[in-house]
């Protein structure tokens, strides 16, 4: 499959597990975890990067894996001018072109704020950022946020950590009917079925964070994510058949039509 | 033991509308276990469920309750601990908080820290690797004002990125001087929310005040500090209804403050200068009950446990529901930079194991302490 590289922000990325970095144990698992997952983007919380205390940055371990592709994110910001400073510092700590655009003031159920989040991509896409939104699975916001220049967008598949799966995926399918721009599945996903049904419906790629740091065993957890989204990706190109209401005989009942004389169609 | 005291009657207490949790609470004794199941098989858990789960009928199932509240910790707070360090201020204080070591009929010589003290705890906390520190006084004094609490806060955010307070009750342009200097979050307990309680409790002093301190957190969330913490202090009066009151209480700043964080502390009456003895003693296990109940029915709120539970209660709680600790804390005031005060603390601390030992625990239970949880760069953009 390294024909089929995802190209994103100018950059070729031959796997298309994304995965967030928060809420592991330490950084030795987080470290395994990424190694086992093929991951080569992940996402880090600006709230997270401690420049006084390397021992508590969470940069300084995923700093040393090369060629790792490291996109500071904003969460934490309520609105777009927090946002954007957060972009920018993140931006200048990291070197990255990438921006995880954040933006989800309801400190309890995490969802994204689409009309703040709208206006950050608004201000951050002409300041040369590729712009990763994290947005509620909405087709029309998709749509305005691909015409402004985002890189991408980020539905999510549920709400934060609640590994509810794909519970938008009738409006995942709207999204990607009508996206010219990458769409990555973001947040929610439980089970690696969820990773490769997203990958099967023809999303870019997942991204995945509490699914894998919060299983009982998390390397194992990520290496089967990283099957999962290779397998749903493959099959995607293979594609699916068509699926039917009805069994399609093998014997077919209607043949005689075409060969009966008389007929006047 | 707790469960057995009789049920406060509801005509004894006036109670704000939204926070009455009669006729509920009379409820409680004659929930089943039929009532414990519904709750912990509850797709959105509500005041009904917490009931069940605070009930007596609860005991029996507190292995279940307690995986299920490991199970939403872990899932919306993972393998992690943030972690945070109070520093007290000031111990001057016209209180007369029956329950509370500083209260002003304390025989005790009283300090506030000067600023340049203040810089000097912070430095030494700082050094400690700390990025949270939560701000105390007593109530309002010339020596421990606004003015005083407004130049304090400016220090600790040069040095911090997220400075909390627990003082006293402000008014809103307060609240918003203080938010602009850098305080991002404010505790404020009820201590109980029962009324009759409380009067009998605060002998004197502007804490008398039931009312103005309910409302100070939407006072405090109405001028632009992002966090509120609640509580109550368990053990001044009936927990059942102590609980069900706070739960109100969350709830209704939930819906009106939606893009603010409400917070959840445990605190539990300690040994202090005064000797008062709680008159509902809530035992380790009942603590425990409650705050898993609280982490069943409100799974994303951020619940922390001070160094006021022991080694062992803590160990054992900590991912399990608590997703939030201070540690190496004095609760004296000042005591960072000249380790040994004469004066003795607010009140007992019970785990008293210093920064590197107290994450060694936790990290043998496969949790990542996290000093950095917040970035200081969104306080000085809106502010």
């Amino acid at each position: 499959m390294n024909n089929d590289l995802f190209k994103l922000g100018g950059r070729s990325f031959s796997s298309r597990l994304f995965l967030g970095t928060g809420k592991f144990a330490d950084s030795g698992i987080m470290a395994r975890a990424l190694a086992g997952s093929g991951a080569q983007l992940v996402t880090v919380a600006l709230r997270r990067f401690n420049r006084d205390n390397p021992a508590d940055d969470l940069c300084v371990p995923l700093l040393k894996i090369p060629g790792l592709c490291l996109v500071p994110n904003t969460s934490g910001a309520r609105n777009a001018e927090e946002a954007v400073q957060a972009a920018l510092l993140g931006r200048e700590l990291t070197d990255s072109p990438f921006v995880k655009l954040e933006i989800h003031p309801n400190p309890h159920h995490l969802l994204p704020d689409p009309i703040e989040t709208y206006e950050a991509a608004r201000r951050l896409v002409p300041l040369g950022f590729q712009v990763l939104p994290y947005i509620p699975a909405d087709p029309v916001l998709s749509k305005r946020l691909e015409d402004l220049g985002c890189a991408a967008v980020m539905p999510l598949g549920a709400p934060i950590g609640t590994g509810r799966g794909l519970a938008t995926l009738d409006m995942i399918r709207l999204i990607l009917a009508d996206s010219s721009i990458p769409v990555i599945v973001d947040a929610g996903l439980r089970a690696p079925s969820d990773a490769a049904l997203a990958m099967e419906l023809g999303c870019s790629a997942v991204l995945v964070n509490s699914a894998i740091a919060a299983a009982s065993d998390p390397i194992e957890m990520a290496i089967a994510f990283a099957e999962a989204v290779g397998a749903g990706r493959r099959a995607f190109r293979a594609g699916l058949m068509e699926r039917s209401a009805f069994a399609s005989a093998t014997s077919p009942l209607t043949t005689f039509l075409d060969s009966s004389s008389g007929s006047s169609r | 033991m707790t469960h057995s005291t009789p049920t406060p009657s509801p005509e004894s207490d006036l109670w704000p509308d939204d926070l009455n949790p009669f006729p509920l609470r009379s409820r409680i004794p004659h929930l089943s276990a039929r009532n414990v199941q519904e709750a912990l098989a509850a797709e959105t858990p509500d005041e009904t469920h917490l009931a069940a789960l605070l009930s007596p009928a609860a005991q029996p199932f507190l292995e279940t309750i307690a995986h299920l509240a490991q199970r939403l910790t872990l899932r919306h707070f993972g393998r992690t601990i943030a972690l945070y360090v109070p520093l007290y201020l000031s111990d001057i204080c016209s209180g007369g908080c029956v329950y509370c070591g500083f209260a002003a009929d304390r025989p005790r010589p009283r300090h506030a820290l000067s600023l340049d003290e203040v810089e000097s705890e912070l430095l030494a906390i700082k050094t400690l690797g700390f990025e949270e520190i939560l701000l105390l006084t007593g109530e309002r004094a010339p020596q421990a004002n606004v003015d005083y609490l407004d130049a304090a806060i400016q220090k600790a955010s040069l040095h911090f990125h997220r400075v909390t307070l627990e003082v006293f009750p402000m008014d809103t342009l307060e609240y918003h001087r203080l938010a602009n200097a850098g305080c991002t979050g404010v505790s404020l307990y009820q201590e109980t929310y029962q009324r009759s309680d409380y009067a009998v409790l605060h002998r004197w002093g502007p804490k008398r005040d039931y009312e103005a301190r309910l409302d100070a957190p939407s006072r405090a969330l109405d001028a632009g500090i992002r966090s509120v913490g609640l509580g109550v202090l368990w053990g001044l009066a009936d927990p059942l209804t102590d609980a069900l009151a706070l739960y109100r209480h969350v709830r209704r700043l939930q819906r009106r403050f939606w893009q603010s964080e409400i917070t959840l502390a445990f605190p539990r009456i300690r040994p202090q200068a005064g000797d008062f003895q709680p008159p509902f003693p809530i035992d380790e296990r009942f603590l425990a009950q409650i705050i898993w109940a609280f982490r069943i029915c409100l799974p994303t709120v951020s619940m922390s446990l001070s160094t006021r539970e022991s080694p062992v209660f803590r160990d054992g709680m900590a991912g399990v529901g608590i997703n939030k600790m201070s540690i190496a804390s004095r609760t004296t005031v000042g005591g960072y930079q000249t380790p040994h005060p004469a004066n003795e603390g607010q009140f007992i601390i019970h785990d008293d194991r210093d920064l590197p030992t107290f994450c060694r625990a936790l990290k043998n239970k496969g949790l990542e302490p996290i000093f950095k949880n917040w970035e200081s760069l969104y306080r000085t953009v809106s502010a």
